[in-house]
């Protein structure tokens, strides 16, 4: 048997394990605990950012900034169907400590899959012309 | 706004009242306690034995603090008060208001006192537009605490409000059964605490740690403002014209009170963009702003720049207008950003703001020699020279140009005239989109030829700045043969989607001149347009000129003067070597700051001055409004013709006779601090009747 497909959340936090640097994220140091409640149950993960270098652990070190929200929830940002500062102003992404990390690591989320669409269309329009 | 009501701020936090301290908000007008974007309090009436109180008098204290001086009584027929009742209030996280009342009997007296609240929870567009809401109200008491609740799904928001005195409580208010001694007083210090899931305190905690040190929360809190250090290290000005000095104290207090810290980047301050609309971060505005005070607080300006990169567009968001490079153009926290029933989260629908933020960059380096914050931001800039070329040609014709993506709730217009008739052709007739207006040429060849010496300088690609600098060169040769209007004489404001040249005579053309695209052979031409007779009002230059088919002298961005505009025409004006002719534009412009008390508005009125002697102002303009604020202190450096020079501070003044002489002492920069002198030399009346039989 083969393990089941890896979902979303998943592939995204991989990803970023694997990254290394960032460079949206140059400006940013410290560490973020990611916290997703998936029924009874809270996944966590810790986010160390040094000035653009990630890495990604299930370590429990004091984080600077605690984000904690429903997997599900988490699942639509990194599939570009949430946005995280409206989601944090609905009150649905609860954020402790320091704000500005949490900014910066949202920037690593992907916009809505139908602006990209829009985009190329538009891109290619210019190109036919 | 209506005359009468008292404001008080702090940032995006303010609280507007009536004379006497009181806010009985309708959902369409804006009193109450905003923070946020959100309303926290639209009703606090203070009664005594069931009546309410008559202002004898109100002092604005300090930008964040007013004192109410009250009687009881009906203020039809005068009547000895026996009882007098003082209510101070400064704003913090909410505000806090100490209670005082004083018998002047000779007997003892009992009284109810009684404070009634509500809040309406409106988010700040909710009362712009007056929209209904969709949420429950409840509320609870905790910790002797009044809390008012709004829910919508996971979406709160909470009102506190609390006393050190011990009161009944109930759903609407707090009542204190009150005795005082004769020739005695009473006071309470009540704290009302704003609860916003983006704020770092809980409400609980910012109310145990308010309440019942009101004096001690006072004291610490105006240092904390540091007004006085504010006032401090910006330059002295001592000069002949009292009015020119009011106006520069106005212009720093104001400064100061619109100073705003954006969540995100706690313990700097950065200009929030006016009074009550737009309190807080907008690019556009914060930018022109920060450039601006450049000479007086150039911290404004490192905070814009750190603030503005760390929210840069990363990704393509149709809703928000969203390019990756693209500076934003307005952030909110309320109910509706949240619902997404409004793109602001950051919306990002500007084709200005990105350009200017490389040409703020560039003349922040060149004023305080900061290089290590043109290296932090490295990256950021070469996004935003990148997003000029890869995702702001819209049309593929090598224009900055701009067509919404969000059609419901985007900006038609992304330029600084937003409003939808802002851009016409001659005949009044509106353009179809993309439109790339002229003045975005502008800031974007300003851009390329400053992003080539910060790359020069301090970025060490000689490469980039090669190519930057050679884009450059063919923008302006491209923008001067296709935006000119040969038989005007002057730039058209836009080329529609067929690549059209709109016609129509405006302010633009100073914008032109600041950047620098304009050629050396056409800038008298345009320099005498923005002088002439259409254009020139006598108090400053209109957005649109008299003539053109929608002008009307109090529409908006079609034939209102303002301020900030006319700064940076001016400034046009000397890159140009028009001196006498920024001199003209100073001399309007601040005579007409005198009739405002120092504060200028948003806009005022196109009439000719010589019509109406006073400036007409715009009716619902906002104020203080922080690019008018910083209008005079861009003129001083005009008239002052500061400009600097590698390591020094070049002066050069032409001043307007009617100014008299000027002192601006200690002007900060990369020079460490230097003196400014000038005596106004240039008669403006003269000028005026020259320019005006020109036109």
């Amino acid at each position: 048997m083969t393990d089941p497909q890896p979902d979303a959340v998943s592939r995204f936090l991989d990803d970023l394990a694997t990254r290394g640097h960032d460079p949206l994220l140059h400006g940013a140091t410290g560490t973020m605990r990611l916290e997703l409640i998936d029924g009874g149950d809270t996944q966590r993960w810790t986010i160390t950012v040094d000035k653009g270098d990630l890495r990604v652990s299930q370590r429990n070190t004091r984080p600077d900034a605690v984000m904690t929200m429903q997997r599900s929830l988490f699942e639509g940002m990194v599939k570009g169907r949430v946005n995280a500062t409206a989601a944090l102003l609905r009150g649905v992404l609860v954020v402790e400590g320091d704000l500005g990390l949490v900014t910066a690591f949202a920037r690593l989320l992907p916009g809505p899959p139908r602006s990209v669409t829009t985009f190329l269309q538009r891109q290619k329009e210019l190109a036919d012309r | 706004m209506s005359e009468g009501l008292v404001k008080i701020l702090d940032g995006n936090i303010f609280v507007v009242s009536a004379d006497n301290g009181d806010i009985e908000a309708s959902l369409t007008d804006p009193t109450g306690l905003f923070a946020f974007d959100t309303r926290f309090l639209s009703r606090w009436v203070l009664t005594v034995d069931g009546k309410q109180l008559n202002a004898l008098s109100t002092d604005d204290l300090q930008y964040f603090e007013a004192r109410f001086f009250l009687v009881p009584g009906t203020g039809t027929v005068y009547v000895d008060a026996d009882l007098s009742v003082i209510r101070q209030r400064s704003v913090s996280h909410g505000f806090h208001e100490q209670l005082t009342i004083v018998n002047h009997r000779r007997e003892p007296v009992t009284l109810a006192v009684r404070m009634e609240v509500g809040s309406d929870f409106a988010d700040l567009f909710e009362v712009k537009d007056a929209l209904k809401k969709k949420g429950k109200y409840s509320y609870r008491i905790e910790d002797d605490c009044l809390v008012l609740e709004y829910r919508r799904e996971t979406f709160w928001r909470e009102t506190w409000i609390g006393a050190d005195k011990p009161a009944t409580i109930d759903d609407k208010g707090l009542t204190f059964d009150v005795t005082i001694n004769p020739q005695s007083r009473w006071s309470a210090h009540l704290r009302v605490v704003a609860g916003h899931p983006a704020l770092p305190m809980h409400p609980k905690k910012a109310m145990r740690e308010g309440v019942g040190m009101t004096t001690r929360a006072t004291r610490a809190m105006a240092m904390a403002h540091n007004l006085e250090t504010w006032l401090a290290n910006a330059p002295t000005l001592t000069c002949d014209s009292d009015s020119l000095r009011a106006t520069y104290h106005r212009s720093l207090v104001d400064l100061a009170a619109l100073r705003f810290e954006a969540p995100i980047l706690p313990r700097h301050a950065l200009p929030a963009a006016g009074l009550p609309w737009f309190m807080t971060m907008f690019g556009r505005d914060s930018i022109f702003t920060s450039l601006q005070a450049l000479p007086f607080a150039p911290d404004l300006a490192a905070t814009t720049l750190r603030a503005l990169g760390a929210r840069q567009g990363t990704r393509l968001d149709d809703f928000r207008d969203e390019d990756p490079g693209r500076i934003l153009h307005e952030t909110r926290y309320g109910e509706l950003t949240a619902f997404e029933e409004r793109p602001h989260s950051p919306y990002y629908g500007t084709a200005d703001a990105t350009p200017l933020y490389v040409v703020l960059l560039d003349e922040y380096e060149r004023w305080t020699g900061d290089t290590k914050l043109v290296r932090d931001l490295e990256f950021e800039a070469r996004a935003a020279l990148a997003w000029i070329d890869e995702y702001a040609d819209l049309q593929g014709n090598g224009y900055v140009s701009y067509k919404r993506r969000n059609e419901k709730t985007g900006l038609e217009n992304q330029c600084w005239k937003d409003s939808w008739d802002s851009i016409s052709f001659h005949d009044g007739t509106l353009p179809g989109f993309p439109r790339a207006t002229c003045e975005l040429q502008g800031y974007a060849y300003d851009a390329k030829l400053r992003g080539a010496r910060l790359a020069r300088k301090v970025w060490r690609d000689e490469g980039l700045a090669d190519r930057l600098e050679k884009e450059a060169a063919d923008l302006k040769r491209r923008f001067n043969r296709d935006f000119w209007v040969e038989d005007g004489g002057y730039f058209a404001v836009a080329l529609d989607e067929q690549g059209r040249r709109v016609d129509s005579l405006t302010s633009n053309n100073g914008h032109l001149l600041w950047s620098g695209i304009v050629d050396k052979s056409k800038a008298r031409s345009v320099a005498t347009h923005l002088l002439g007779k259409h254009l020139f009002s006598g108090w400053g230059v209109r957005t649109l000129a008299e003539g053109e088919g929608r002008f009307n002298p109090i529409g908006y961005h079609v034939g209102t003067v303002w301020p900030f505009d006319n700064s940076f025409i001016a400034w046009g004006l000397r890159r140009y070597g028009f001196k006498e002719e920024a001199a003209q534009i100073a001399e309007g412009i601040l005579a007409a700051a005198e009739f405002f008390a120092g504060r200028l508005p948003e806009a005022f009125g196109g009439y000719p001055r010589a019509m109406t002697k006073y400036p007409v102002q715009y009716p619902t303009a906002c104020s203080p409004q922080a690019w008018s604020t910083g209008a005079p202190l861009l003129l001083l450096r005009t008239m002052l013709g500061l400009e600097p020079m590698d390591d020094h501070l070049v002066v050069d003044p032409a001043l307007p006779s009617s100014i008299g002489r000027i002192e601006l002492l200690d002007i900060p920069g990369r020079w460490g601090r230097v003196d400014a002198f000038g005596r106004g030399r240039v008669d403006t009346a003269r000028a005026a009747r020259r320019s005006t039989s020109r036109g």
